[in-house]
């Protein structure tokens, strides 16, 4: 093809991430264009001058300086991945603020954490954190976000409360927040149709019935892993519902005495089918058939059996009849001694996820920390560590700097008033921050 | 059998342009989401599995488009087609599929035969649909309930058909750019181009 340089994203489209918002396409074409020999000096100058800009800012809205960061940070690195370190960014953003009042519900700062809840592996949790710190109670993204997480996991119930909660609490913009909710509602109602669509056809063409030796089917667009479709299960309920609602005694119809519950006709209580509503008596939610109890499983042995089909039992631990010697005066057992400081002694294996590693619990960890010096300052009792060094400035942004980093930059923003010399005594300000 | 293979004449070529036209628009609606994915079915076009919708409506109304089109193609006086996406509440284009169609009006009076295989140009289209796939990778998620509206730049003479009525051109400001594939039947050009909000505007 003619273009065929332009056509650059289209050859390596699998490795980019759609973002939400789309891509600016120059920015794309360059970042394209600069993998093949790595971040280019530009990118690592620009990630630079975003890291110092962070520490050296003394306006008064920092946000906006993480805001630009991450917005470009995630059209310069389309793959995404460990070289973008945005999810780092992410939750230094999120957490950076976790105590200004004033940003709590700004959109920028609701939309970072959003961007944040949507990298972890548990976004309910953090939406439901959100919640509770009071982080975007009045924004209606917020709303959407967490509304769209629960119905990705099909729980459309919960995802319409999410919105009643966002009408409740005057969420704004409202008229985003009612043409989000009216699609999801239209969603649910098509989705309730379409499986009442395809159980109509169902039941004209063959009778229901339980193949043997072929997979189970699943119903709805959830792919569930247990089949839900096990045998008739909730057959006829539009037919034989209404006669039975005056007798919830088991009829002599087969199969009418128990309605096997199905998750995925959940939402038509709430969407606007009054016939659906004849259900003898609503299963309790949390109704799940063959499913075990956790419960430990080291203990439990096989049954072992011998190739006739009888038991072993295996002989019983007998105690030895003689004493093992014991030598009485030696201490404990000799090692060779451990040279190396125990507290060093990593040997490198990989590294598995900790449970408590995740970035929910750091940030009620930090602001766990944060309220106990807030509280030991109160009681005028002095913090054991005192700092000599400005280690948040070190440490507030995505990467570590050192010393000389942010010595060099105070010193280029020094020259570079000195160098225009009518506004040298304009900014006394940077001159008195200590360092 | 193989002298129709080798060579395209002016009806052929309008007859393959509607037909890209009418698989095109309808990957473009599967793509975008403006109708539900449960609404299209599979076929296999151009060696590979395209979308087609399947509600009537919109199967008439696009029968009816790119017919109105294949006779305007065949007149050599069709310019341009539009696939505008706009909102449905608030009416604000969100994204602009456009199709610049050149004709090579001297096919009119010429009516021998092009030297272009029919294979070459469904080669030549495949790459054009594959790349409007593509676009996913940077086109804005579109979060709303979306309409879409066609448009379709003739010569200035044309009459206005009884079905169709003139429109503005539904310019999107402050939009970002992006040209894709061409491809010629050797009688008719298309290069398409896609426009989009501008990201940081949103």
């Amino acid at each position: 093809m003619a273009e065929g340089g332009d056509a650059e994203w289209e050859l390596s489209k699998e490795n980019i991430q759609p973002l939400k918002r789309g891509r600016d396409i120059s920015v794309l074409h360059q970042a394209l264009s600069q993998q093949q020999d790595g971040p280019s000096s530009a990118v690592c100058q620009q990630k630079q001058a975003f890291e110092s800009e962070l520490r050296i800012y003394n306006g008064d809205d920092p946000l906006d300086v993480w805001d630009r960061y991450v917005k470009w940070t995630e059209q310069t690195f389309p793959q995404g991945g460990k070289e973008s370190n945005l999810p780092v960014l992410l939750e230094r953003a999120v957490t950076q603020f976790t105590e200004e009042k004033k940003y709590h519900n700004d959109p920028r700062y609701v939309d970072l954490w959003i961007k944040f809840a949507k990298i972890c592996s548990e976004p309910l949790e953090i939406y439901r954190y959100m919640q509770a710190q009071r982080v975007g109670g009045s924004q209606a993204s917020f709303y959407i976000a967490w509304s769209e997480e629960y119905e990705r996991l099909g729980n459309s119930r919960e995802a319409d409360k999410v919105y009643q909660e966002g009408f409740n609490n005057c969420a704004e913009p409202r008229d985003k927040l009612l043409q989000y909710h009216k699609a999801l509602q239209a969603r649910v109602s098509r989705q309730v149709m379409t499986t009442m669509a395809e159980k109509d056809s169902d039941e004209e063409s063959n009778e229901p019935e339980r193949l043997s030796l072929v997979d189970l089917k699943h119903r709805g667009k959830k792919k569930a892993i247990v089949p839900v479709n096990r045998a008739q299960a909730a057959l006829g309920h539009n037919s034989r519902g209404l006669q039975s609602q005056g007798a919830p005694a088991p009829s002599g119809a087969k199969n009418s005495c128990f309605v096997v519950f199905d998750e995925n006709k959940g939402p038509a209580a709430v969407t606007s089918e009054p016939k659906w509503e004849s259900w003898a008596a609503p299963p309790p939610v949390r109704a799940k058939e063959n499913a075990q109890k956790p419960e430990k499983w080291c203990d439990v042995k096989m049954a072992q059996k011998s190739r006739f089909g009888h038991k072993i039992v295996p002989p019983p631990l007998t105690k030895p009849t003689f004493q093992p010697y014991v030598e009485e005066s030696d201490e404990p057992p000799r090692m060779t001694p451990c040279k190396i400081n125990s507290a060093v002694n990593t040997v490198l294996s990989a590294r598995k996820p900790r449970l408590e590693e995740t970035p929910l619990k750091r940030l009620q960890e930090h602001r766990h920390l944060q309220q106990q010096q807030q509280q030991q300052e109160t009681q005028g009792g002095k913090l054991q560590e005192k700092n000599m060094y400005c280690k948040e400035l070190l440490f507030s942004g995505a990467t570590e700097f050192c010393f000389e980093e942010l010595r060099a930059e105070r010193y280029r923003k020094k020259m570079a008033q000195e160098t225009q010399p009518g506004q040298s005594s304009a900014d006394p300000t940077n001159t008195e921050t200590e360092f | 059998m193989t002298s129709t293979l080798k060579g395209i004449t002016l009806k052929g070529s309008a007859e393959l342009v509607a037909e890209f036209f009418s698989f095109g628009i309808n990957s473009i609606l599967y793509q975008r989401g403006i109708y539900p994915p449960e609404s299209f079915s599979r076929v296999t076009q151009y060696d590979m599995s395209l979308q087609l919708t399947t509600d009537d409506k919109l199967k008439n109304y696009l029968a009816n488009v790119v017919s109105q089109l294949k006779e305007w193609l065949f007149d050599c006086t069709v310019q341009k087609l539009v696939l505008v996406i706009t909102c449905l509440e608030t009416n604000e284009v969100l994204e602009r599929w456009q199709f610049d169609i050149e004709c090579d009006k001297s096919a009119k009076e010429i009516s021998a035969p092009r030297e272009k295989s029919i294979k070459t140009i469904q080669d030549e289209i495949r790459s054009v649909i594959r790349q409007i796939t593509a676009t996913v990778t940077f086109l804005p998620l579109l979060e709303i309930a979306c309409a879409f509206d066609l448009l379709v730049y003739t010569d200035k003479e044309q009459m206005v058909p009884d079905k169709w009525e003139e429109s503005g051109p539904q310019i999107i400001n402050q939009s970002e750019e992006v040209r894709l594939r061409s491809f010629t039947t050797s009688i008719h050009k298309v290069n398409s181009m896609v426009a989009y909000k501008r990201t940081d505007s949103a």
